[in-house]
């Protein structure tokens, strides 16, 4: 009997490690196996940072000198005087960043000034799973960009251990047939690889046999079987990893810099990790937001200086890695009557590590004008955010998004590596 | 894999795992003797809830019943707050006695009432109609009183007037910013502001400044969208932006007295409303000078009605209580009850019943646990006792789903995919072992529970055990494994004691594939 779930995670589960492969997506999306046969051209890691609840990238990539952005934001506009870290003539970083002023004189640190997605939604929600889905407007697309990578480039007998989340609970990126861990932190320590071994025999860890079982177990039974399974070994090679790995840097006592240690710790491993998402919540900045000090310039200093320990750290690694950082969407280019700004449209992003042709600004800026605006009050999208993930793959991992990756969508060049 | 009907025993387990949260140990039995039709109008009956003790204990929670004003005292500092590190930490202790209290309530109503499907379906219109705790201070003294005037009130009442008690709620305007929307100035208002701080100050650019920041408070969009987005239509259903402005429009002045001197109560502020005839979903709606706030109603009322609400409405009940991705027939079914009723809850509780998809074999224990579900279906099938409930908070949170503590207006996700990602079962069984072992401080099951079984035949437990826990039975895997414990248990004691081998089975049946089910 043909059961009636979802074609995502539980089919996928189903299958994990067993096919490799797009059989399950949407066939409207055309994406056939055989067209998805790459592999991996270089060695090579993404960590994909997420901004949860549309960053304000006016005020990390700032164009300080504007005045038009200066009378839009009386209040949370940075000036010079307020130590914007100053890239050229006429952008510099929010001062909460300036731990990555080195980051940018030695090349690795490419931003992109309004990027974001051709749908307008003003939703997180949508805005989120569009951007993580990649696919903007189509909701038939239920696998994220960095898991579709995944299973397009798994090899027969490869580790399963080629992608991680330092979450409890999975980043929708990451989501899809290839299957990802989600590693909450108590895992990290003794007692977890206890936990572990507790419960092996009831799923089948070691020489378990998924078929032969009697009826209990039907077929969502399954999927909890083997995302159990799964838990299981992958979390046991993770904790093997980090027992082995050592810091070379102190890093900020938050909870994001603990997270960046131990993925430096397995980076530095050398065993195949390509894949980090990494969630950074709470930046919905309706009211509070603030500019030198406030809600804002705090979360920014924890990321710039977890960052920059994370980069220090990885030492030559860094050569091989890409650091993204990403969120839904920009803010409103006015700030509003809370100090704070709303949903808006375009927005930027942060390309950081040894291959990207960093030291400058990337993408095209429009004047921040009545009618360079998007509908008069959000900063336009002169970047389809796309673009920047598909030449993140390539610059980073060597791989070269086939056509259907992104449905209907084909990404254009920018320059970044 | 075999389709024939449920059994009357499987129907009852069936009841127990989707309108409670899983049988307690002598439930199972209870339900069969006194029949399902019987349990059912139980649960659905508006008469006093059958366990008094509780209700009676409850009483002592003091903030359960209090009004926002009344709860605002508790966060207030201190007069003798002489600023030590001592008087910081109580102040702070009692700012969040309600949010406390409140948690503990619904705790240990989902573990201990009999009116269990009430319980149930205040979790689901929790998440339909979500606020959080999260959104800041103000949040922790209006949470408790819209969980009583809003949630349950309504729980089994109408949908509609749910929805229109969380428009006038603070709390509902507080987490989705509606209270600070207002109608954008007009040109003299901010020639005026301009003016009066030019004058004040002196400064002529500091009165533009002002002037400019004056022209920036404004409409705020996020609740209008969210009531159609998550509330009533369902994402990008039948409206566009344009209804968006038009329903934030109406809404206005929708806000609340807040802040030391303020009564925390609803308050439509004509100062802050945009007047005007405004067309929502294609509609006019008049304005009315005498009685402004009526547009406002009559849109969300109007949305309340509409087709496209019963059938979200319809969607999510189906996949909250059969299966993540419900049967048509059966949303189309449950739309049909929705539409007479004006979203009747126990109307559409009959229909489901009423349905064969609800009692398809297809559907039965094929629906996983929310972390939420997972961790009262345990307390319940342990009869554990509960005194420390920050320890019940500090297990939900590492799980992710903390009691009014989801920061997206989506409220928790019910479905299996948003759950089951290859790690977060490692949490569960942290918490399964942590808690059969007796490691948790304040939860803990009744030494005696283990009593009960035959103490002679030590290799019978396991079953006894998954009869409690696992009513409908385990797989073959997990009986093997359970019997490896056993057998290694029984050969190192002399004289087995259940209530040593009992609390190891226990722990391993709570992470068994099994329990995650229901």
């Amino acid at each position: 009997m043909k059961s009636n779930h979802s074609p995502s995670r539980r089919d996928f589960l189903r299958t994990a490690g067993l096919t490799a492969g797009f059989t399950l997506c949407p066939s409207s999306l055309a994406l056939s196996r055989s067209s998805f046969s790459w592999t991996k051209k270089k060695p090579g890691s993404l960590v994909c940072i997420y901004l949860r609840g549309g960053a304000d990238f006016l005020n990390m990539i700032v164009p300080y000198r504007d005045d038009a952005y200066h009378s839009a934001r009386p209040t949370i506009g940075l000036r010079k005087e307020d130590g914007v870290v100053e890239l050229d003539s006429k952008f510099g970083l929010h001062p909460g960043l300036s731990a990555w002023e080195s980051l940018w004189k030695s090349k690795k640190l490419a931003p992109v000034v309004m990027v974001g997605s051709p749908h307008t939604t003003r939703s997180h929600f949508d805005a989120q799973d569009f951007m993580e889905f990649a696919a903007p407007g189509d909701r038939s697309v239920r696998t994220g960009w960095l898991n579709r990578y995944l299973a397009a480039t798994q090899k027969k007998g490869a580790s399963e251990f080629r992608a991680m989340a330092l979450e409890k609970l999975l980043p929708r990126s990451l989501r899809g047939n290839y299957p990802v861990l989600a590693v909450p932190r108590s895992m990290e320590k003794k007692r977890g690889a206890k936990t572990l071994s507790r419960f092996e025999e009831f799923y089948g860890v070691g020489g378990g046999v998924m078929e032969g079982d009697d009826s209990m177990m039907d077929r969502d039974g399954d999927v909890v079987v083997k995302s159990g399974k799964v838990t299981i070994e992958t979390l046991r090679r993770y904790q093997d990893l980090l027992e082995k790995g050592t810091s070379s840097v102190k890093y900020p006592s938050g909870n994001f810099g603990k997270k960046l240690q131990s993925i430096a710790k397995v980076l530095k491993s050398g065993s195949g990790l390509e894949i980090v998402g990494l969630d950074y919540g709470g930046w919905d900045d309706h009211a509070g937001q603030g500019g030198v000090e406030g809600n804002h310039h705090t979360r920014l200093a924890d990321l710039g200086n977890s960052l920059k320990s994370f980069c220090d750290d990885l030492g030559s690694i860094l050569d091989t890695t890409t650091i993204l950082v990403m969120t839904e969407f920009g803010r409103t280019f006015r700030e509003n009557g809370n100090s704070g700004t709303d949903h808006g449209h375009g927005g930027g992003m942060f390309v950081l590590g040894g291959g990207v042709r960093g030291g400058r600004i990337h993408g095209k800026w429009r004047s921040l004008t009545s009618d360079g605006l998007y509908q008069g009050r959000d900063l336009a999208v002169t970047t389809d955010f796309r673009d920047v993930l598909a030449e993140v793959l390539h610059g980073s991992l060597g791989f070269e998004p086939p056509k259907g990756f992104f449905p209907n969508y084909s990404p254009g060049h920018l320059n970044l590596y | 894999m075999s389709m024939e009907p449920l059994s009357r025993k499987e129907r009852a387990i069936h009841l127990l795992n989707r309108f409670a949260y899983g049988p307690r140990p002598e439930d199972l039995d209870m339900l069969l003797e006194q029949g399902e039709k019987a349990w059912l109008e139980e649960q659905l009956s508006s008469a006093p809830e059958p366990n008094r003790a509780l209700t009676a204990q409850l009483k002592e929670l003091e903030t359960l019943d209090l009004t926002p004003h009344e709860c605002f005292e508790y966060t207030e500092v201190d007069q003798e707050n002489d600023g030590s590190e001592e008087a910081r930490r109580k102040a702070r202790e009692r700012q969040n006695i309600p949010r406390k209290q409140l948690s503990q309530a619904l705790v240990r109503r989902a573990v201990e009432k009999e009116r269990q499907l009430e319980e149930v379906l205040c979790d689901f219109w929790r998440n339909h109609l979500n606020v959080s705790f999260t959104k800041g201070n103000q949040a922790r003294i209006l949470i408790s009183d819209y969980e009583r005037t809003v949630v349950r009130r309504h729980t089994l009442g109408n949908f509609e007037d749910m929805l229109m008690a969380s428009a006038e709620h603070p709390a509902m305007l507080h987490y989705l910013d509606n209270h600070l929307s207002r109608k954008p100035p007009t040109e003299q208002e901010l020639r005026d502001v301009e003016r009066r701080v030019r004058r004040r100050t002196g400064s002529r650019s500091q009165g533009e400044e002002a002037a400019t920041i004056a022209g920036q408070k404004g409409l705020n969009e996020n609740y209008a969208r969210e009531i159609m987005e998550l509330h009533t239509l369902g994402v990008d259903n039948y409206y566009k932006q344009k209804d968006v402005i038009a329903l934030a429009g109406a809404l206005t002045g929708w806000t609340f007295s807040g802040g030391s001197r303020g009564t925390h109560t609803f308050e439509f502020r004509k100062d802050m409303h945009a007047f005007g005839d405004k067309r929502l979903l294609g509609k006019i709606f008049k304005e009315d000078k005498e009685n402004p706030q009526a547009q406002g109603l009559a849109m969300v009322q109007m949305l309340a009605r509409h087709k496209g609400t019963a059938a979200f409405v319809s969607m999510k009940l189906a996949r909250f209580f059969v299966a993540d991705v419900p049967p048509p027939s059966l949303v189309k079914r449950l739309t049909k009850a929705y539409k007479k009723t004006k979203g009747n809850v126990p109307s559409m509780i009959q229909s489901l019943v009423a349905s064969e998809e609800f009692w398809s074999r297809e559907h039965y224990r094929a629906k996983f646990k929310t972390p939420y579900e997972f961790v009262m279906s345990a307390f319940r099938a342990l009869n554990v006792e509960i005194s420390d409930f920050s320890k019940v908070h500090r297990a939900l949170m590492d799980m992710g789903q903390p009691i009014y503590h989801c920061d997206d207006p989506t409220g928790y996700y019910d479905t299996a995919e948003s759950w089951l990602d290859p790690g977060v079962m490692a949490l569960r069984w942290e918490f399964a072992l942590g808690l059969a072992g007796g490691k948790v401080k304040g939860i803990e099951i009744p030494p005696n529970y283990y009593d009960s079984l035959p103490q002679e035949v030590p290799r019978l437990w396991q079953h006894y055990l998954t009869e409690y826990l696992v009513p409908s039975g385990a797989g073959k895997r997990t009986r093997n494994a359970l019997s490896t414990i056993t057998n290694q248990y029984l050969a190192k004691a002399r004289v087995p004691d259940s209530r040593v081998l009992g609390p190891e089975l226990v722990g391993l049946l709570l992470g068994s594939p099994e329990f995650q089910q229901q």
